[in-house]
């Protein structure tokens, strides 16, 4: 009883600030898809300037200590 | 899959927008996505979630997927040492940020997931934190899988989102970004109060 007590008030709570109902979000989270492939295949179109990229991060990544 | 009530499913849904907006820029698709989106309806005084959606719509509207991925990089991958760090452990402690890594590798261990070999990020960035909570979430809504939630989000999370959010929020070189961090406080701050209730 006690914990169902308490799951509807977090719910009630959830529900009273917009984040219960996912109406709003639902068909934004579908185009969430990672886009890893799209900003790697990019790189190459960028000119001359330094730009960091997907390359290049990994390289930063394996210097972090 | 286990039952999942429709605020868990919502839940899920958000935490799976964070992770795509903290993982990388967005594409022309998701900020279109985002901009034409529904408002999110608050009761009450409770409008700071609701507010925070309705700027980022805005703020998707009214930028485009280049400056929105270059001011990703400029804000969050930097050189030696970005602009802000997306990595939670940074904000977690002073040091032994390594220590909260073990921990939390161990913990994801035990929860069966593992980081994918072909990423290059450690596994307390917060795009996979977000993605972490997402799958807890999709595991159902039994008193058990919200208490792994809560634990997880308690350990993890809840002492970094705020100096994470923050930052973003006070870097001179953010415009959409401070909107993004804006929603993200403004949606851990209602997972930090309801996780509380349990």
């Amino acid at each position: 009883m006690e914990n169902s007590s308490k799951k509807s008030g977090r719910r009630n709570f959830l529900i009273a600030v917009g984040a219960g109902s996912g109406a709003a979000i639902a068909a934004v989270a579908a185009k969430t898809v990672p886009q890893k492939e799209a900003s790697a295949a990019k790189k190459d179109e960028q000119g001359s300037g330094y730009q960091l990229s997907e390359h290049v991060r990994k390289y930063y990544r394996t210097t972090l200590v | 899959m286990m039952e999942l009530a429709p605020e868990d499913a919502a839940r899920a849904d958000f935490y799976a927008l964070l992770a795509r907006l903290w993982h990388s820029g967005p594409d022309a698709a998701l900020l279109g996505a985002i901009a034409g989106a529904n408002e999110i309806v608050a009761e009450g005084g409770q409008a700071g979630l609701a507010e925070a959606w309705r700027e980022l719509k805005a703020a998707a509207a009214a930028t485009s997927a280049e400056s929105a991925r270059a001011e990703y990089e400029q804000l969050l991958v930097g050189a030696g040492k970005a602009a802000v760090t997306p990595y939670a452990s940074h904000y977690l402690v002073e040091t032994g940020r390594e220590r909260v890594l073990v921990a939390l590798r161990d913990d994801l261990t035990e929860l069966g997931l593992k980081r994918d070999q072909a990423s290059f990020e450690p596994e307390d960035h917060f795009a996979a934190l977000c993605e972490v909570m997402r799958h807890l979430i999709a595991a159902g809504s039994s008193d058990a899988a919200l208490q792994r939630q809560k634990k997880f989000f308690t350990r993890y999370m809840h002492h970094a989102y705020n100096p994470l959010t923050d930052q973003v929020m006070a870097s001179t070189k953010t415009s959409f970004y401070g909107y993004v961090a804006r929603f993200t406080k403004a949606f851990c701050d209602t997972e930090a109060a309801s996780l509380d209730m349990l």
